[in-house]
């Protein structure tokens, strides 16, 4: 075995020009899968450190002895969320909460970097009066999600009533005051929503990255069968030849890897970049970490020789296995079948399907559009021969129909993007779904008891900061039976002082001349801006302990977060696909041309045009291309029915036509890299120096 | 001899340091069958390559029907090689994807011709070469001599001036070898073509109207049939 591995190291080193450039394109091709294949679990690992890093905001009972009192409360800014921590202790050397060198003493408050920049920035009365009190320092990054994090943290005193005060139903994020005896908490449920939806892209990414992986191998491996066939014919046993392509394989797909994985590492501060779930990431996020890139390492240059040695099971199996080449057997129609059998089972899906079962099926279409291809591109091929005129598509549809795996293989990797890009843009919900969010209300949960009071604090609070309001108490919609106290902001009453008169400045966040005790259903006739918005919040910070003043925007706001997020994961998931596929395509065509160079010398030597050579080319890929990708678009939409909120919109019909574009322009574009090789390999027909 | 249709004087072709043709003039007759024979290294394939316009010589001159074909741009020397003259190797040339009928009707469509007319055209060549019933096989179907023989219906097929040989029968063994050579003259005769054949066998030579010896770029000697 170690001769056998030894030869083949020899045979890679010894391949000449020809064969270092077959051995750099797998290498290519193994750097871009490896980087891309780090960037899909890095995600995973992202995810995973950004809900570890939340989890102490998310309290669990203590179930022994508590050492503090913690509450989680959640405000606004400038439309950006602020998660305020409320912390009291309960003994003395209770342990200090991450990010923080002490436990905060009572008034003290603490502010993220990215908060208390905001709070310098912006005037007083709109932010920093939020956090009145002594500065105890800085929340440090292992306590933040992101590196643009709004977080605040306050020390109470353990008889204060912030931390002590009992809500019920919490909004999102927010948690009432609990007793812990530690700040170990768990994962929220949207991190680990986040997750999920992680892991799901990171399938997505995953499966065109090992076709393509395995399409690369055996590309490298068809080259070299008719040198292995030779070693075959002149007495090495299966085994000797099977170790010498796996060693050979092996060896260029471990410095491919190697290649890939410096190659994410030298792209992670780009990545860091993308904004999800409200910010961007601490470059040490997206560092999976030794074990998971050891074990890429590892892995990807296994499963390349792994395909490579299933892609020589012919020269294995008979030593003139590849030197004959006979009418190539009919694709058997069970592949189509077995992609017609997943899709009947979609339709008895649904949203209520469990995840499991809906990763399955949507992983078994994804695996049945793949067996499906070849054969669909063998059909495309019968079509295209049977109805040429001309040489060009005669050459495109024998070619088809002579070895649709290998034409498959150029356009999988954007057919797949296709069935991706169909599934998800009919599951990309709408931000209009949500409605028009009102951010000119602000509402705060008040006491029934002390209702009337507290309201005319509001007013006189939202007086003194000038803010021109109506306020209204209305019964209901409060916790615990208690009431609710809507503030319409920009409203006049009649006959109060007008734009002109009273010099309106509040569209700047000016203090103006402010009316407060207009009817709430007034019309808002002074511009309702953020300013304006953050100034309102700011007076009625405390107004009533533990509660804050939210619009319904506010509510909506996780909702549009989460729709934006997933507009971004389409996007990466689909950059991804894409750059596999382009990639895939490039390799491929500089491969079939390499593979094919003799056949196309010869041509060229009788006087076959250059162009016409191109254009067949071109054709044998574009064809299959048009129908494959249409086909698969088709077929994600499909798989996506049963799970689709609305139909599709204008922007997910934006982003499939871009995907249409970008997948033929991607394809066609690589295809023209292999065509100064082609003209390279036909240049001088006549090599024989005799 | 007949009138000329293909000339060469002077040419001259070098690679590199190495010279591998110096100075070598040839005419070809019409309908004329010329072996050139000579060890490996001699510059007869080169021979072969400036004649049929594949590769430009240094120095001299190469003329078809008195036309200057060493003058020509890429492009017209495809057109010329596409239209007037026909090429058999020793083996390769047959696109395996093809059927044998679309193999041979490739260079009249690359012609403009149209697929029906073509494959007609080109099918009428399978009989008299005995490949009849062979026309949907594909180059893996078949044996080495019948996938030369299609190799020279599509060299004629065009009706070419000229068609090259270079080492038709170096795949070949002794019996099949003969076969094709038979097939080869006759068939190039038969089209009113003339015939250039590259190769060291003697018994291919044979069944040429002449032979000429390459040696170290230069032409030794010509022997008449």
């Amino acid at each position: 075995m170690r001769a056998a591995l030894g030869l083949g190291g020899r045979l890679l080193r010894a391949g000449g020009r020809r064969g270092l450039l077959s051995a750099g394109l797998t290498a290519v091709a193994v750097t871009v899968c490896t980087a891309l294949l780090l960037f899909a679990v890095s995600a995973n690992v992202a995810f995973a450190g950004r809900g570890d890093r939340e989890a102490w905001r998310n309290p669990v009972p203590a179930k022994g002895r508590a050492v503090a009192v913690q509450a989680v409360h959640v405000d606004y800014v400038r439309d950006r969320r602020i998660t305020v921590v409320e912390l009291a202790a309960l003994e003395p050397g209770a342990p200090p909460p991450p990010g923080l060198d002490r436990f905060p003493a009572p008034g003290e408050v603490w502010l993220s970097p990215a908060l208390a920049e905001l709070a310098d920035e912006l005037p007083a009365d709109q932010l920093a009066d939020r956090f009145a009190g002594r500065r105890g320092g800085t929340v440090g990054d292992e306590a933040l999600v992101h590196p643009g994090e709004l977080v605040a943290v306050r020390g109470w005193a353990p008889d204060s009533p912030v931390p002590a005060g009992k809500g019920a139903d919490e909004p999102r994020g927010e948690v009432a005051s609990t007793r812990i005896s530690d700040f170990a908490g768990e994962p929220t449920p949207d991190a680990q929503g986040y997750r999920i939806l992680a892991l799901i892209a990171s399938v997505l990414m995953a499966v065109p990255l090992l076709v393509f992986g395995g399409a690369a191998a055996r590309l490298t491996v068809a080259r070299r069968d008719q040198r292995l066939a030779a070693l075959r014919l002149v007495g090495a046993t299966p085994g000797q030849v099977v170790a010498m392509t796996a060693a050979e394989a092996v060896i260029t797909a471990f410095a491919g890897a190697v290649a890939g994985t410096l190659l994410y590492v030298l792209l992670i501060p780009a990545l860091t970049g993308i904004e999800i779930a409200g910010g961007s990431w601490f470059a040490a996020d997206l560092w999976p970490g030794v074990p998971y890139t050891l074990a890429v390492l590892a892995a990807v240059p296994l499963l390349v020789g792994l395909s490579a040695v299933i892609g020589l099971r012919r020269v294995v199996v008979g030593p003139l296995g590849v030197a004959k080449r006979e009418t190539p057997p009919g694709m058997r129609f069970v592949r189509v079948a077995v992609l017609l059998a997943v899709l009947a089972v979609v339709p008895t899906l649904s949203v209520g399907s469990g995840g499991g079962v809906i990763a399955v099926v949507l992983g078994l279409a994804f695996l049945s559009i793949n067996l499906a291809g070849p054969w669909v591109v063998g059909l495309i091929g019968r079509i295209t021969a049977g109805t040429a005129r001309g040489p060009v598509r005669l050459l495109a549809g024998r070619r088809l129909v002579d070895d649709p795996r290998a034409a498959w293989r150029t356009v999988s990797g954007v057919a797949l993007t296709g069935f991706v890009a169909g599934f998800v843009v009919l599951l990309n919900p709408s931000a209009d779904l949500l409605g028009e969010a009102d951010a000119s209300r602000l509402r705060v949960s008040i006491p029934a008891a002390r209702a009337d009071a507290v309201a005319a604090e509001a007013r006189e609070r939202l007086a003194a900061a000038g803010v021109r309001a109506g306020t209204e108490v209305t019964g209901g919609g409060g916790e615990g039976g208690g009431k609710v106290l809507v503030v319409a902001l920009g409203v006049r009453e009649a006959g109060a002082p007008g734009k002109a008169e009273a010099g309106e400045k509040a569209g700047q966040g000016e203090k103006t001349d402010a009316r407060v005790d207009a009817p709430v259903d007034a019309p808002v006739d002074a511009p309702v801006d953020a300013a304006l918005v953050d100034r309102a919040r700011t007076a009625l910070d405390g107004l009533v302990p533990g509660r804050r003043a939210t619009s319904t925007a506010d509510d909506d706001r996780f909702g549009r977060l989460l729709i934006g997020d997933i507009g971004t994961g389409t996007i990466v998931v689909l950059t991804v696909s894409f750059l596999v596929a382009v990639v895939s395509a490039g390799i491929t065509a500089v491969s079939s041309v390499l593979d094919r160079r003799q056949t196309y010398a010869l041509l060229r030597l009788a006087g076959t045009p250059l162009k016409v050579l191109d254009r067949a080319r071109r054709a044998e890929t574009l064809i299959p291309l048009a129908v494959m990708g249409g086909g698969s678009i088709a077929v994600g939409l499909f798989c996506a029915l049963p799970f689709a909120i609305t139909g599709l919109d204008a922007g997910g019909l934006a982003t499939l036509l871009a995907c249409v574009l970008l997948g033929f322009a991607g394809v066609v574009g690589a295809g023209a890299v292999s065509a100064p090789v082609l003209r390279s390999v036909t240049e001088n027909p006549a090599p024989r120096p005799d | 001899m007949t009138s000329v249709v293909l000339e060469g004087y002077g040419l001259t072709k070098r690679f590199g340091p190495a010279t591998a043709l110096a100075g070598v003039g040839l005419a070809i007759g019409r309908g004329e069958a010329v072996a050139i024979m000579g060890p490996s290294g001699s510059g007869k394939s080169t021979l072969l390559h400036c004649l049929a316009g594949i590769m430009k010589p240094d120095e001299g001159e190469v003329r078809l029907l008195g036309q200057r074909v060493d003058t020509m741009g890429e492009r017209e020397r495809s057109a010329l090689r596409r239209t007037r003259f026909g090429f058999v190797f020793q083996f390769g040339q047959l696109l395996p994807e093809l059927p044998a009928d679309e193999n041979v009707a490739l260079p009249l469509m690359l012609g403009g011709v149209s697929r029906r007319d073509a494959v007609r055209r080109a099918r009428e060549w399978f009989g008299p070469l005995g490949l009849g019933g062979m026309e949907e096989r594909r180059p893996g179907e078949l044996s080495g001599g019948q996938a030369q023989r299609v190799a020279i219906a599509r060299a004629l097929v065009t009706r070419p001036a000229v068609v090259f040989a270079d080492e038709p029968t170096g795949a070949l063994d002794q019996t099949t070898g003969h076969d094709t050579m038979r097939l080869l003259v006759e068939a190039t005769r038969g089209g009113d073509a003339s015939l250039v054949v590259v190769t060291h066998d003697p018994q291919v030579a044979r069944w040429c109207d002449r032979t000429v010896e390459v040696r170290d770029g230069r032409i030794m000697a010509g022997v008449d049939a």
